[in-house]
């Protein structure tokens, strides 16, 4: 037994207590989904087959097709501005390559307020159509927001980044050498992209459309702000008519659809790996675009004024209107403080519950640290309405106490966000040999004592951004904040729905733009990581 | 040896100690003291804590004005008609002290699940029985009619529908707009419509009305704005909406028509916004003292009058444009009953395809 125990630590089993504790806050972690899928399977046959009939397909249908319609143009926008930017002489490229990492401060549903504001039916374009004599004898006006079409062109606007950014940073790992013999054997130079480039950036289009893809699927905000119907708008209104266990039958299905995808990505990651020479001399040679120089920079330009100027313009417009008429009274700093609180909060649990999780994982690599840490990141690929779900199950039922509470809002964003801790302080545990520990063992320091004295002052950068990452997702959070708020709480995010819904845009701006500029912190990490 | 195993776990439990008190700053006390006497000394640690499924525009101002007035904190969850189903599906572990109710059927349903509990505060006497629970546990305050308002630049009164089954017919196909079945105002409509028409010819209409509508909001907020800008025609709302329009600076081009008023017909369809006090109320105290608040008659006013509803009491004065509600016709029938068919109409709508909810 106790043989068993050393090989599955490789010999190197953890303290008891810091297992102990890992354990627990992995299985806290996943228990609200869990419990999900578990309530699931008693809703009963006859509630899985009528929504197997009428409801599922079509929220199928509509999921799907818009993740993949959202991806496809992703990636298409994405790849070709990556490759713009980094291999041609566009005009003010050096600008572009952070310019157009921009649009991901901006929350989808953030830019869906900008759009239904300028382009609803009763918009700013609606209302000039109407009032214009030769505009309104071409009949209604064409424009429908609420719509597939509206819902692709948010999500593609303010998820392309992604791509671009992961893209960009393998074109310009990629040797030049092979360009130079492609060249040299007469290719052209789209001939040259589809068939040098295109193969060498297939390892980051599949990462970057795994993203997107994840991120379409699990979007609540803009979608339901622009009134379509997936899987996560689907279940906030099951949960809003409290038909809950309709509510988890979705959510079941969903779940299995976010596993599908993150399986089909680690085949695609595994059976694709492009091997290429790491010598060859990264050259500053770029192509000259000529006479099309310009109109690719309109292009550039033109992406970047829709997913950026417009949104940013209008809130600032909106905020302007809303600051003279008073907008940013005690109420709104009551509403920015609630944010910062229980983002602060949560922020602050997500540090403290990595850290054993790191410890354990990078210094006693087994089975079960592996188990722990992979329960840990399951709210990465979770939508926020499926952990809210599974906490107001399990928080009503079991733990009455913290029902309705703030810290109960708190421990769905670390839920939620925890990863984002998880990874940077590993990145940084990963630079601390080991032998560093062995050193401070061997002149009688205890395992604890380790911990504290040497481990964490040297990773505590890291997990501090880990932190801070944690801090603005939180400040940007709107499913499960909505679902979970206790009576008299409102926060910058469900302050923006309720407005919008009731369309007094001058109360909702001073709100998105904050969010927004506190959305610009982690921007440089961002640019750094990809 | 013990030492070294607790170490860590109590150091991390303490940093998660600390965390969690300083998540009770925000946190609702749920327990407050019972004490009967010591009112005004301790108003100052009161909350109440308040589900209301009305626009948070009407009771925004109504609630301040218990705050200053008592010194009770107010916490208030802006729900809409699922408030009814949370407070179901929180009866174990009851939460809100007060329910301000949209309509009347939710209240009546609840109070028959046994999840209100009966109070008779001073001045009961000024709302007619009809509008008020036999155990007084529910309250209605202000009075709605269903009503069609109208863009008067695209359409004139005269081709707007004079009756509600009307909006069946084919001729208004995507002029007219309508909200989701889930809707509160909404429930009680049909549950009306039953009672005078029977399930049979409700379902039809409900499937004709479904293909007609041109918009489907969620509120009726949405369809006074849609009606004003002009996206429709027409449009299915509470009377308050058509003031409300009227009042707006833009966009206030509108008009009404109150429905089925001929000799024979069966006369608007009336429904009331009012308040229940919810069993095993957390803040007990605090919810038989906003009984007794809402019952003198400024409060009564303040709760009609953002929303420009008709006081049920006859004795306060609405709002200057509301119409009052003995000058048309309205349909007889007690709205208690609209509380055994709460759950039915709700079943009969999802039958036909109206969806309850919208995304």
């Amino acid at each position: 037994m106790k043989n068993l125990w050393l090989r599955i630590w490789k010999g190197n089993p953890p303290g008891f207590s810091l297992l102990i504790i890992s354990l627990t806050a992995a299985v806290l972690l996943a228990v609200p989904v869990l419990y999900v899928v578990f309530r699931s399977m008693t809703a009963g046959a006859e509630r899985w087959m009528r929504l197997l009939d009428d409801r599922i397909p079509e929220l199928l249908w509509n999921t799907i097709s818009l993740t993949i319609l959202v991806t496809i143009a992703t990636i298409v926008i994405g790849v070709f501005l990556a490759w713009f930017v980094e291999r041609t002489n566009v005009p003010l490229r050096n600008w572009w390559r952070w310019l157009m990492a921009v649009p991901l401060v901006i929350p989808p549903y953030i830019g869906a307020v900008a759009y239904i504001i300028i382009a609803g039916p009763r918009g700013t374009l609606a209302r000039q159509w109407r009032d214009s004599e030769w505009l309104s004898q071409l009949g209604e006006f064409p424009l429908e927001i609420y719509s597939f079409t509206g819902v692709w062109f948010v999500l593609t606007l303010f998820t392309f980044p992604y791509v671009f950014l992961i893209a960009s940073s393998s074109l310009r790992k990629i040797s030049r050498s092979y360009e130079e013999v492609a060249r040299s054997q007469g290719l052209s130079t789209s001939n040259i992209f589809y068939r040098v480039y295109l193969p060498f950036l297939r390892p980051a289009i599949g990462a970057g459309a795994l993203l997107v893809s994840l991120y379409v699927i699990t979007d609540f905000g803009a979608i339901a702000m622009l009134r379509y119907l997936t899987f996560t708008s689907a279940i906030y209104y099951n949960m809003g008519s409290y038909d809950n266990l309709s509510a988890t039958v979705l959510s079941t299905v969903l779940f299995g659809i976010t596993l599908l995808i993150l399986w089909m990505n680690a085949r695609f990651k595994s059976g694709r790996n492009v091997h290429q020479s790491t010598k060859g001399k990264a050259t500053d040679q770029i192509v000259p675009l000529g006479k099309w120089r310009w109109p690719v920079f309109s292009v550039i330009m033109m992406i970047f004024t829709f997913a950026v100027m417009i949104p940013v313009g209008v809130m600032i417009y909106w905020s302007y209107i809303g600051l003279q008429a008073g907008a940013l009274d005690a109420q709104f700093i009551e509403y920015a403080w609630n944010t910062f609180y229980v983002s602060g909060l949560a922020a602050v649990i997500a540090m403290a519950v990595a850290l054993p999780i790191i410890y354990l994982k990078s210094r006693h690599p087994s089975v079960i640290s592996s188990i722990i840490d992979k329960l840990s990141y399951s709210g990465y690929a979770l939508p926020g309405v499926i952990v809210a779900l599974g906490m107001i199950f399990v928080f009503n039922n079991y733990v009455p106490v913290l029902y309705n509470t703030v810290l109960l809002v708190a421990l769905a964003f670390v839920i939620r966000f925890l990863p984002q801790v998880l990874q940077s302080g590993e990145a940084s545990l990963q630079l601390v040999s080991p032998k560093m520990d062995e050193a401070a063992r061997s002149l009688g320091s205890k395992p604890w004592q380790v911990a504290t004295r040497v481990i964490l002052p040297t990773i505590l950068p890291g997990i501090l951004a880990g932190g801070a990452l944690v801090f603005v997702s939180a400040v940007k959070e709107l499913p499960a904040t909505l679902l979970l708020r206790p009576p008299g709480f409102e926060t910058l995010a469900t302050r923006i729905w309720v407005e919008t819904s009731e369309d007094i845009y001058y109360m909702a701006a001073p709100a998105a733009l904050l969010i927004i500029l506190i959305s610009i912190i982690p921007l440089r990490y961002l640019l750094k990581k990809y | 040896m013990l030492n070294r195993k607790w170490k860590y776990p109590v150091v991390f439990s303490s940093l998660l100690l600390v965390v969690a008190a300083c998540g009770n700053d925000t946190e609702p006390e749920q327990n407050a003291e019972e004490n009967g006497e010591e009112i005004t000394t301790e108003a100052e640690d009161q909350e109440l804590i308040v589900y209301s499924s009305r626009n948070e525009n009407f009771t925004n101002n109504l609630l301040d004005k218990f705050e200053e007035d008592t010194g009770i904190e107010v916490l208030v969850s802006h729900l809409d008609e699922t408030a009814v189903n949370l407070i179901k599906e929180e009866a174990n572990n009851t939460q809100a002290d007060i329910f301000i109710s949209n309509e009347i059927g939710g209240l009546e349903h609840l109070r028959d699940e046994g999840l209100l509990q009966g109070y008779t505060p001073e001045g009961i006497e000024t709302i007619d029985e009809d509008y008020r629970a036999e155990d007084n546990s529910w309250i209605g305050l202000s009075a709605r009619t269903r009503v069609l308002m109208y863009n008067e630049d695209l359409i004139d009164e005269s081709e707007v529908p004079t009756n509600i089954e009307a909006l069946a017919d084919e001729q208004y196909a995507e002029q007219f707009a309508i909200t989701r079945g889930g809707n509160g105002s909404m429930i009680g409509h049909v549950a009306a419509l039953r009672q005078e028409w029977g399930d049979e010819a409700t379902l039809e209409w409900l499937n004709a009305i479904r293909d007609n509508a041109g918009i489907i909001t969620s509120g009726h907020g949405d369809i006074r704005r849609a009606v004003g800008a002009g996206e429709v025609a027409f449009g299915l709302v509470n009377n308050y909406y058509y003031h409300q329009q009227i009042e707006e600076p833009v966009d206030n081009n509108v008009g009404v028509v109150y429905p089925d008023q001929a000799d024979g017909e069966m006369g608007a369809v009336i429904n009331a916004a009012g308040i229940g006090m919810i069993s095993e109320a957390p803040n007990q105290e605090s919810a038989e003292q906003f009984f007794e608040w809402i019952m003198i008659p400024e409060n009564q006013q303040a709760f009609s009058y953002d929303s420009m509803e008709v006081p049920l009491n006859p004795e306060i004065e609405a709002y200057e444009n509301a119409a009052p509600l003995d000058s048309y016709n309205i349909q007889d029938m007690p709205l208690r009953e609209l509380g055994d068919m709460w759950e039915d109409t709700r079943e009969l709508i999802e039958q036909s395809g109206l969806d309850l909810e919208i995304g």
